[in-house]
C-alpha cells in the first residue's frame, strides 16, 4: 500500500483494570494498524476486550502499557484537553446504543458535534454553514424529512443514522464503530452498514468496525480477531 | 458553544427549573423591597433628627467647665461657625395646682414621645442658639398656628408677666390645651454637693409662663423637649456658678469635614478642661449623638436582612435539589460528550451554566420586580387598602404621608452578588459530581 504511516496504530497496547486488590488484565499487548481508506472488522467473543481497545484507540482512556499513534505520532500520553481535541478532529464514534441526547432534535444532535470545539461567537459566525453541512449529512443518511424530530420519535435504525451523521460532521479521518448494528434487525442493519460503507468509500475513511456478525466482517477489507486480550489473526 | 447550548436545552425541557428561578426571584425581590422600605424610613428619620440637631455637640463637661473659656477654644477652630451653650436636664410640667400625671407604662412613647410626663428640659441662650441651630425656624414653622407662636421670635425666652418663659413642642401644647401666657410649673431636682463631698437631691419648682410653641420635623424631639432660658435653669440648679456650661451645640462651616472637625474639637476641649492630666468632655456629631435612636431602625433593617437571606438559603436548597436531579438524569450524556471531544471541565461547565442561567434569570427578574414594587409601593399600598381595607404599612408612626422608599444601588449590587455566589456554590456541587463521572461508564451501559 502507501508508504505514509497508518492513520491509526496500536503498539503493544495493554490495559489492566483494578478491581479492589486484584489487577485484571484485559488487553495484553495488542498490535494493530489501520490505513486511510481501509475497512477493518474486529471480531471476538464477548469480554475479549474489543470495546476497551476501541476506547483506547479513540483516546477515551489511557493504556496501561504500549502506545497509540495517530499518523505515526504517539498520542496516548497527551494531556486531557489535547486528547479531547484530537478525538474531536480525528475520530468519529458510533455506538451500539446510539447515545443521542434526548432533549435535542436530530439536527441539533448532529450540530452538537460542530459546537464541541467552537466558542459561542465562533459558532455564531459559522452557524449557517454548520446547519447546511448538518442538513446535507442528514439528507445523505436519508433523514432529510426528520430533521426536527427528537430521538424518542425515531426508530432504532433512524437513530443510528443520526449517530452516523453526527460522527461525520467534524470530518474525522477515522470512524470507530462499536457494534453499530447490534441493536437492529437484519434488514435495518444491512441498510445502516451499506450507508456506512458507501460514506467510508466516498470519504476514504479509516474504518474500524467491532461486530459479532461474520457476514458483516466478511464485507470488510481485513478481519482482526481477538481472544483473551490479544490479536490472534 | 456546546456548553451553553446544552445548558439551555436541559433547562428549557425541564419546567421544574422554573421553581428554582422563582425561588431566586422571590428572595432577591424581598431583599430589595423590604430593605429599601427600611432604608427609606431610616433616611426620613435621619433627616428628622438632622433638622432638630446641631451639627455637633460637646457633652459630658466637668463641673469646672467655663463657657467663656470653651467658647473661645471652639471658635478658634477654623471650621466652627457658631457655638451655643446648653444645659440639658429633666423635669415634669404641669399647670399650677394640678397633680403631675402618673408615671408611664414602661416603653410607651419611647419612640414618638408626647404621652409621658418626663421631659427633656433644655436651657438655652436664645441669641447664641439662633446662630447655631435651626431654632429660629422651629419657632415660625408653618404648622404652628399664629395663636400659639411666640410674641417675639427674635427674643423667644424674654420673661413675661415677671416670670421666665418656656417653649413647648406644638403637639404637646395642643394636647394639653396650653396657649402663650398660660402659667405652668416645672418640677425637677438638683443634685447638691455638700462641702464634705456628700451629694443630696433637692426638689426644684419653677413657675413659668408659656412663651409659645416650636415645631421640628422630629416628632420624638418635639414631644419630649421644652426650652427655658439657660440662665434661669442654671441658677436654679447650680446657684452662683454663672459661667458653668455642661453642654455646647456647635455649627460647622463645612459639613463634609464634620468628622475631622469633631475629632479636633474633642482634643481641644479635653486640653482646655484638663485636670490631674486627664481631659474631660466628648464631642459628637449629630449622628453619633443620636446613634441609639438611628441605630434602632438600622438594627431592625439588619435583622430583617438576616431573616430575608434565609429565603435565599431555602431557594438555594431548592436549586440544589433540582440541579442534582438533573445531573443524575444526564450522566448518560457525559459519555457521548467525551466521545465527541468534550473534557471533564467542559462537562462541569454545562451544569455550572445551568445553575448560572437559573441564577442570572432569577436575579434579573428579582431586581426588576423589586425595583418596580419599591417605586410603586405607595400606589400598591393604596390599592390594597382600597380593595381589602388592610393597611400594609403604617406611615403615620413617623409622621409621613406616604411609604418612604430608598433604593440603594450598592445594596442591590450586594444582593445580586450574594445571589450569584449562592447560585455558583449550589451549582458547583452537582457540576463537580458530573465532572468526576467516568464517561466510559455511560458508554458501556445502555
Ligand atoms: N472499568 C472496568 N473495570 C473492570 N473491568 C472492566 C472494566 N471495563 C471493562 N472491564 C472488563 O474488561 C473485559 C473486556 O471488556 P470489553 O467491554 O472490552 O469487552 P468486549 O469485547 O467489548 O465485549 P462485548 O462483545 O460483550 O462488548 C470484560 O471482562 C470486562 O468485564
Ligand atoms: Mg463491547
Amino acid at each position: 500500500m502507501s508508504t505514509s504511516p497508518p492513520v491509526l496504530a496500536a503498539e503493544g497496547v495493554e490495559k489492566h483494570f483494578r478491581l479492589g486488590r486484584r489487577d485484571i488484565p484485559v488487553l495484553r499487548g495488542v498490535d494493530l494498524q489501520i490505513h486511510a481508506g481501509e475497512k477493518v472488522a474486529l471480531l471476538g467473543a464477548s469480554g475479549a476486550g474489543k470495546s476497551t481497545l476501541l476506547h483506547l484507540l479513540g483516546l477515551l482512556d489511557k493504556p496501561s502499557g504500549g502506545r497509540v499513534l495517530y499518523d505515526g505520532a504517539p498520542v496516548h500520553d497527551l494531556p486531557v484537553a489535547e486528547r479531547a481535541r484530537l478525538r474531536h478532529q480525528q475520530v468519529g464514534f458510533v455506538f451500539q446504543f446510539y447515545h443521542l441526547i434526548p432533549e435535542l432534535t436530530a439536527l441539533q444532535n448532529v450540530l452538537l458535534a460542530r459546537m464541541m470545539a467552537t466558542s459561542v461567537l465562533g459558532y455564531w459566525g459559522q452557524r449557517k454553514q454548520a446547519r447546511a453541512a448538518a442538513k446535507a449529512l442528514l439528507e445523505q443518511v436519508g433523514l432529510g424529512d426528520r430533521l426536527h424530530h427528537r430521538p424518542a420519535e425515531l426508530s432504532g435504525g433512524e437513530r443510528q443514522r443520526v449517530a452516523i451523521a453526527r460522527a461525520l460532521l467534524a470530518e474525522p479521518k477515522v470512524v470507530l464503530a462499536d457494534e453499530p448494528t447490534g441493536n437492529l434487525d437484519s434488514t435495518t442493519a444491512k441498510g445502516v452498514v451499506d450507508l456506512m460503507f458507501s460514506i467510508q468509500q466516498e470519504r476514504g475513511l479509516a474504518f474500524l468496525l467491532v461486530t459479532h456478525d461474520e457476514g458483516l466482517a466478511g464485507r470488510c477489507d481485513r478481519v482482526v480477531r481477538m481472544r483473551d486480550g490479544v490479536v490472534v489473526a | 458553544m456546546y456548553r451553553l447550548f446544552l445548558a439551555l436545552r436541559y433547562l428549557l425541557t425541564r419546567p421544574i427549573n422554573l421553581l428554582s428561578i422563582g425561588g431566586i426571584t422571590i428572595s432577591v425581590w424581598a431583599l430589595v423591597v423590604v430593605v429599601s422600605v427600611f432604608s427609606g424610613y431610616l433616611h426620613v428619620v435621619e433627616q428628622h433628627v438632622r433638622t432638630a440637631s446641631a451639627d455637633a455637640a460637646v457633652i459630658g463637661l466637668p463641673p469646672w467647665a467655663e463657657w467663656s473659656r470653651l467658647s473661645k477654644v471652639l471658635r478658634d477652630d477654623p471650621n466652627v461657625a457658631a457655638a451655643a451653650p446648653r444645659l440639658a436636664h429633666y423635669g415634669m410640667l404641669q399647670r399650677p395646682g394640678q397633680r403631675p400625671p402618673p408615671a408611664p407604662l414602661p416603653g410607651r412613647g419611647a419612640l414618638i414621645g408626647g404621652d409621658q410626663p418626663f421631659l427633656s428640659v433644655i436651657g438655652i441662650d436664645p441669641a447664641a442658639e439662633l446662630e447655631t441651630t435651626g431654632f429660629a425656624g422651629w419657632l415660625v414653622a408653618p404648622e404652628v398656628p399664629p395663636a400659639l407662636r411666640c410674641a417675639d421670635p427674635a427674643a423667644p425666652l424674654a420673661p413675661r408677666d415677671g416670670r421666665p418663659t418656656v417653649l413647648i413642642g406644638l403637639e404637646r401644647m395642643q394636647r394639653e390645651g396650653l396657649a402663650p401666657g398660660d402659667r405652668v410649673v416645672l418640677t425637677t431636682a438638683a443634685l447638691d454637693t455638700a462641702p464634705d463631698g456628700d451629694k443630696a437631691p433637692r426638689k426644684v419648682q419653677l413657675e413659668l409662663t408659656v412663651g409659645g410653641a416650636f415645631k421640628t420635623a422630629h416628632a420624638g424631639f418635639d414631644g419630649n423637649t421644652v426650652f427655658v432660658a439657660l440662665d434661669t435653669l442654671r441658677h436654679e440648679l447650680y446657684g452662683e456658678r454663672d459661667d458653668f456650661v455642661p453642654e455646647i451645640a456647635v455649627r460647622v462651616r463645612d459639613e463634609r469635614q464634620l468628622d475631622a472637625t469633631v475629632e479636633r474639637l474633642e482634643r481641644a476641649v479635653q486640653a482646655a478642661t484638663e485636670r490631674d492630666s486627664r481631659g474631660f468632655g466628648r464631642v459628637l456629631t449629630w449622628r453619633q449623638k443620636h446613634e441609639l435612636y438611628l441605630g434602632n431602625v438600622a438594627h431592625q433593617r439588619g435583622l430583617l436582612k438576616i431573616v430575608l437571606i434565609v429565603i435565599m438559603v431555602v431557594a438555594a436548597f431548592l436549586m440544589l435539589a433540582t440541579l442534582s436531579m438533573m445531573v443524575t438524569e444526564k450522566t448518560g450524556d457525559i459519555g457521548i460528550l467525551a466521545a465527541m471531544g468534550g473534557t471533564p471541565l467542559g462537562v462541569t461547565t454545562v451544569f455550572l451554566s445551568c445553575g448560572l442561567v437559573i441564577t442570572g434569570v432569577g436575579i434579573v427578574l428579582g431586581l426588576g420586580s423589586g425595583t418596580l414594587t419599591a417605586v410603586y409601593l405607595e400606589e400598591i399600598r393604596q390599592g390594597v387598602r382600597w380593595a381589602t381595607g388592610v393597611d400594609l404599612l403604617k406611615v403615620d408612626v413617623y409622621g409621613l404621608d406616604r411609604v418612604p422608599c430608598y433604593l440603594e444601588p450598592v445594596w442591590m449590587l450586594e444582593v445580586a452578588g450574594m445571589a450569584l455566589l449562592t447560585g455558583l456554590v449550589v451549582s458547583a456541587l452537582p457540576a463537580l459530581r458530573a465532572a468526576f463521572h467516568d464517561p466510559l461508564v455511560s458508554l458501556r451501559g445502555s
